[in-house]
Parts: structure tokens; sequence; C-alpha cells
């Protein structure tokens, strides 16, 4: 599934212009050197973090979009630099459970 | 197994703890490491001419690499944590870096436990050169790159511009 299609699938707020990358994984943490150890290229990362450093991180594991959750925004630099990167960024009104339900029912684990 | 001239990174050994920071009276040293203890250590302590006092600490997760092909592991113990420089300075080789990457390039810095150098340590070749394919692995498919680099090629790391990839604050992001 494309992310445009998650998004639209899950009620997802687009925040940056990305690049509609195929899902391939889930990770969900609010660590961002965990996110670096453990999460794979093309996933979904979810989390309640907005700092910019979970772009840097979420780079480096080329990692396909981002959710934060629980309707938190990033301030307009760590906009800028998803766009670079090309990861969707995208917010979530609800908390990583009621995301993460979602993401199971549609298949996606 | 045979050692493999294109290695296939993998990450191993991961270890979860702090990373403390500290740094000096007398000298305006700064210093970090890995504590896996389960509460950070924060005693002062006398080393040499130095007096070093606890700055602050941060969860962090550190990990080495392995390849699949041929086994051979890459500690990655004298890598303290990765910084996405957004470096300025026009006398710093990492600010060229960052001044000539492409659009879809980062350069990111690899810091070590004792930024001041004094030692004249910094992260191994090796262990730069193995964090280069393991993300490049995953990262050139997509058309993108990343340069890591080690924190003795910025002309001050304390000073440098950019962004650490720490988790700090995680008890104040609500």
């Amino acid at each position: 599934m494309k992310v445009s299609e998650l998004a639209q699938k899950t009620g997802l707020t687009a925040i940056n212009d990305y690049k509609d990358r195929e899902i391939e994984s889930v990770y969900i943490s609010d660590m961002v050197s965990d996110m670096v150890a453990s999460a794979r290229p093309n996933s979904v990362v979810v989390t309640l973090q907005t700092h910019k450093s979970l772009i840097a991180s979420a780079n480096l594991v080329a990692a396909a979009m981002i959710v934060i959750v629980n309707g938190r925004k990033p301030s307009e630099d760590v906009v800028a630099l998803a766009n670079r990167t090309g990861i969707g960024l995208f917010s979530y009104d609800l908390d990583a459970w009621a995301f993460a339900k979602k993401l199971v029912k549609l298949g996606i684990e | 197994m045979d050692p493999c001239t294109t290695h296939d990174w993998s990450i191993c050994n991961v270890r979860h703890g702090y990373l403390v920071e500290e740094s000096c009276f007398e000298c305006g040293g700064r210093l970090s490491f890995f504590s896996a203890e389960p509460v950070p250590p924060i005693e002062e302590y006398r080393e040499g001419h130095h007096f070093w006092a606890y700055d602050a600490s941060f969860q962090t997760v550190k990990f080495d690499l392995k390849c699949r092909a041929c086994g051979r592991i890459v500690n990655l113990n004298d890598v303290n944590g990765l910084m996405l420089s957004e470096c300025t300075d026009s006398d710093c080789q990492v600010g060229a870096l960052v001044r000539h990457q492409g659009p879809d390039s980062l350069v990111y810095v690899a810091v070590c436990p004792n930024t001041t150098h004094s030692t004249g340590k910094c992260v191994s070749s090796e262990g730069i050169d193995a964090l280069n394919q393991f993300f490049m692995a995953k990262l050139a498919p997509l058309g993108r790159k990343v340069t890591v680099v080690p924190c003795k090629l910025c002309n001050r790391i304390d000073k440098c511009r950019g962004t650490s990839i720490a988790d700090f604050g995680l008890t104040d992001i609500l």
C-alpha cells in the first residue's frame, strides 16, 4: 500500500509534500535513538515526538512516512527538513493505539 | 566465513541505557559516556587536571554492526551519538561538506565520547565506513545519500550547529 492510500484510509492529515512510496512495515516509538536501531526501510513510524531529531532519525532508516499522534503538529523547520528527505509527515488526532488498530484492520502488521 | 568486499551490515548487540554528558570546571572540556545502569551516575570527580561535573543525561540506544555475509562485527562503542549537521562555518571541513551536498544528501557527524580529542582518539575509520555502508544500503535505492563523518573533522563540535539524535525531554513531551 502506498503512503497516500494509507493516509486516505486512516484519516491522516498531510503536513508536507512527500514522495508516495510503498509501505513495508510499521514501527511505533517515542525514542529517536530506538528508531535508528530498530525501524526498517519504507516503514510507517508512529510517534508522539515532533522534534527535528525525529526527521534526522527517520531519514537514516529510510522511513516512508511519519505519523504524529494526539493531534500534535511539528514546527516549520521540522516540516522543511521532512520536505528535503521526501518522508511523508502526517498528523493523527487520536493516540498511537487507535492508529495501530486501524493499521491492523487494513492488514498492515 | 570468508571475508567479503561489500558487507551486508545489520544491527547487533543493541544496548539500552543513558548517554551522560559532563563538563570540566577547569578547562571547559566536555565528554560523554554510555551508562547501562538503571539510574545514570551524577557524581563529580577529579581526573588528572580535570574536574568533571554532571551536565545532563538522555535515554539512548547503542548498537554494533555485523555483516550478514562474512560475520564480521564492527564495535561502535566509540560512537556516542549522531548529529545531523547544519554547519555554516566557512573554515570547517564538515561545513564544507554541508555546503557542497546535493539536494538529496545530508551530512551526519558521529560524535565520540571525548570531544576535546585530547587523547587524539575519535570514532574509528572502520566504524565510520561501516555506518556509511549501513545507512547507504537503505538510502541508495531511493536515490538519497548520507555522509557520516567523525567529529574530529568539526572545528568545534561543542559549538557546531546541528540536530542531535538524542532522546531529551521525554518526561515533558506532554
